[in-house]
């Protein structure tokens, strides 16, 4: 009988995890404030992921496949990923023709331009939210109001969100209700307006251990304790807006945060002070896209500075 | 809750399955091919030639040089062969095959029911050391380090602990737990031997918590004699030797010492019973137990003459029984795998694991998503992806200020890349290329 032996260096054991399982479980994650948001925003809610998704995921294969010439990876979900995240970040009744500009921008330019997978420096999803922002101020920034015609897409009814009405002046922070802001009873964009929803998703993450809490914490914690120094509403900037969106499923993306905990802790807190610095004094009503990107492009510096305590730390070496 | 080492760590499925099946003797070969270089450091010289007679237990090979080890036969018989065979990575090497004719096998049968002559144990600290290096006690943990050097503590640093490595934190094995259950009383005199042989105070016999029987039968064993046994929370790679004694002693041993350097020894069990069968009866080390486990038949722990063949071992334990098979030969997480099931066992081997199908195979690697999880679990505090893309990329001098010299090899970053990348294999081409560069600026 001929016998193989199989050869190959130790260790010859592995973890049960993989790419596609940590991307599967943080789409898993997102899925209460997904719900959540079909069920406030109706029909544009699951049109907008739906294009997202497919955009994306259409758009890292033909990529790969006809422009770099190599094999697509879109089995790892993490095109899929970016294409959800994106979808999150968007006003439900966006039209199709600008979500797949979006997708275009995430994946062409944020992801494969730099390598694809691990090779990106910005969070993609972001970089093509941003690009919208930027290219199309008028509908990005038209909010549907929630609990209008559920079968309405492109036509809904729109307001304006709270983090808006408080830049203006229209509101002030005593004014705002919390328990909507917390359930998701307000306008804004797909995935960020139940806190809960996105808190269910956190406990989720945490507990299959897929995130560690240090990121969302330290940029919760960051921006509250701003907030409150400078005399705005802690609760309020924590519930509304992209902040928890953005602190648990956008700043924790694996490829552009730093990989040690002390890393984490002060990336987590930069992004909570820029978040609050341009929400209160900026031109713009909602700053956590923009603070996420620019601290992405510490990412590498922050990794050189918080190294790894090395076991021997503080002892003596031997002279080799 | 025991103690444990304080940074990383992982935790594989254990699979010690073997665990409390008793020690089976394997019948004696009526061939042995034996290695002059199963130890660290110089190959033993041949003292004996083609045609020559020799009984078991006699010196074929002594210690050549101050870091060497001597070999014994353990059958009676002729010498047939001294020739290069083919060892288990499927490397030429230096052996002497000893053939028994049917008279000396069935003496040599025979003979190990009696009991061996009982010899003076009021031996003195140099007579202890001697009878280390006369009799080939090498570290039996895996290392195969010649004991009596480490039995010779340097003048300049005072040794005040022994610690006697019972961890076994690798899956599938359960050789040092068997030997524990039921040898428990002469591991303790052999680490006696080593505290006065290194004029230590105390010993400390780390074990995992995962084998509460050995845990109770040392401590039956100890007595009021210095030794004490200490319960360790499993985790891999407790046994490592820096993490060990941080462990046992809470002292931290620095980058590129020796445990000497914070005033400890450490012995694996079986390196310590094998000096006191080398000490009290004048037995060299010529058997060891070996784990044979994964999809054998009759999994199990046998006592294995040395330089038996790989594949009658495997097949005492039923035999291999898939077309394809990887053969580790110690852990999973460290043992590296055979190439040649032909080659005989030798001194450190541990373990004999048959792992089949999927378990054989590595996974694809897929791409670095940077989630850190290596970084978390280094034992040794480094950053295993950024040494090993270092090393990737040939640039050896930086791997080496980010201390890729500190690392042990326990595997633990590529046991949980997601991305099942070949951390490690990189880590070890940068720690060899750093290696040659040092000896070639030497020169």
């Amino acid at each position: 009988m001929s016998r193989k032996l199989v050869i190959s260096l130790p260790p010859h054991f592995h973890a049960p995890g993989s790419v596609a399982g940590c991307m599967w479980r943080v789409t898993a994650a997102l899925l209460p404030a997904f719900l959540c948001s079909v069920f406030f925003f109706g029909i544009g809610a699951l049109a907008v992921t739906a294009i997202s998704i497919l955009a994306c995921v259409g758009f890292e294969y033909a990529i790969s496949r006809w422009l770099l010439g190599v094999t697509p990876r879109i089995s790892d979900g993490s095109a899929a990923l970016t294409g959800f995240l994106l979808a999150l970040n968007l006003p439900s009744n966006l039209p199709p023709w600008i979500v797949i500009i979006g997708a275009f921008v995430a994946i062409g330019i944020g992801k494969m331009a730099f390598g694809g997978l691990g090779c990106n420096i910005f969070n993609p999803a972001l970089v093509g939210r941003v690009f919208l922002l930027l290219s199309f101020p008028a509908q990005m920034t038209s909010w549907p109001v929630p609990g209008g015609d559920l079968m309405a897409y492109t036509d809904a009814a729109t307001g304006a969100t709270v983090l808006q009405l408080v830049k203006s002046g229209a509101v002030s922070f005593s004014d705002v209700d919390l328990w909507r802001q917390a359930v998701g009873n307000t306008a804004g964009s797909l995935g960020e307006v139940s806190a809960l929803a996105l808190l269910v998703g956190f406990a989720y993450l945490l507990f299959k251990r897929v995130i560690s809490w240090h990121i969302p914490v330290s940029v919760c914690a960051a921006a509250a304790v701003l907030a409150w120094c400078v005399g705005a509403n802690p609760l309020v900037e924590l519930l509304s807006g992209g902040m928890l969106l953005g602190a648990i499923f956008m700043a924790t993306d694996y490829v552009t945060s730093p990989m040690t905990r002390k890393g984490m802790v002060v990336y987590g807190a930069m992004i909570g002070i820029i978040t609050i610095v341009i929400r209160l004094w900026g031109a713009y009503p909602e700053g956590m896209s923009f603070a996420i990107l620019i601290m992405n492009g510490f990412t590498p510096l922050i990794n050189r500075i918080f190294v790894p305590r090395r076991f021997s730390a503080g002892r003596r070496a031997a002279a080799l | 809750m025991g103690r444990t080492f304080r940074i990383g760590g992982v935790h594989p499925p254990q699979h010690k399955d073997t665990a409390g099946r008793p020690i089976v003797r394997m019948a004696l070969p009526r061939s042995v091919t034996l290695l002059v270089g199963q130890h660290i450091g110089a190959p033993a010289e041949l003292i004996v030639a083609v045609g020559d007679a020799v009984v078991r237990g006699q010196l074929v090979a002594e210690a050549a040089g101050a870091v060497s080890a001597p070999v014994h036969t353990p059958i009676s018989g002729k010498v047939t062969r001294i020739a290069l065979v083919k060892n288990s990575a499927g490397m030429p090497a230096k052996a002497v095959v000893v053939e028994a004719d049917e008279e000396n096998h069935v003496a040599d049968e025979n003979g190990l029911q009696e009991s061996p002559d009982d010899r003076d144990s009021a031996v003195t600290a140099e007579e202890i050391r001697e009878i280390a290096g006369k009799c080939g006690v090498v570290g039996l943990g895996g290392a195969t380090f010649p004991s009596r050097i480490k039995l010779s503590p340097p003048k300049d640093s005072a040794i005040d602990t022994i610690v006697i490595n019972g961890a076994e934190c690798e899956p599938y094995l359960t050789c040092d737990d068997a030997l524990m259950r039921e040898y428990s009383q002469e591991i303790v005199r052999g680490s006696e031997y080593m505290m006065r042989a290194c004029g230590a105070e105390r010993v400390l016999i780390g074990i995992e918590d995962n084998k509460p029987e050995a845990i109770a039968a040392m401590a039956d064993a100890c007595g009021s004699s210095g030794v004490q046994v200490a319960v360790l929370r499993t985790k891999y790679p407790q046994g490592g030797e820096k993490q060990l004694v941080q462990a046992l002693t809470g002292r931290t041993i620095g980058s590129g010492c020796l445990p000497a350097s914070v005033g400890v020894v450490v012995h694996n069990v079986a390196t310590a019973r094998a000096l006191y069968r080398a000490v009290k009866f004048g037995e060299p080390v010529m058997e060891r137990i070996i784990t044979v486990a994964g999809d054998v038949a009759r999994p199990g722990n046998y006592l294995v003459p040395v330089g038996t063949r790989i594949s009658s071992v495997i097949d005492m334990a039923g035999g291999i029984r898939e077309d394809e098979v990887k053969v580790i030969l110690g852990g999973p997480m460290m043992g590296r795998v055979a190439e040649n099931l032909d080659a005989p066992t030798v001194k450190g081997l541990s373990g004999i694991i048959v792992l089949s199908g999927a378990q054989a195979r590595r996974h694809a690697p897929e791409p670095c998503i940077r989630c850190g999880e290596c970084v978390n679990v280094c034992p040794m505090g480094l950053s295993p992806y950024l040494m090993s893309t270092l090393s990737r990329l040939g640039r050896t001098d930086d791997a080496a200020a980010h201390g890729i010299a500190d690392c042990m090899e326990c595997g633990c970053c590529s046991y949980v890349c997601p991305a099942s990348r070949p951390i490690l294999d990189f880590i070890r081409v940068g720690k060899q290329k750093l290696a040659a560069d040092r000896k070639r600026k030497k020169k």
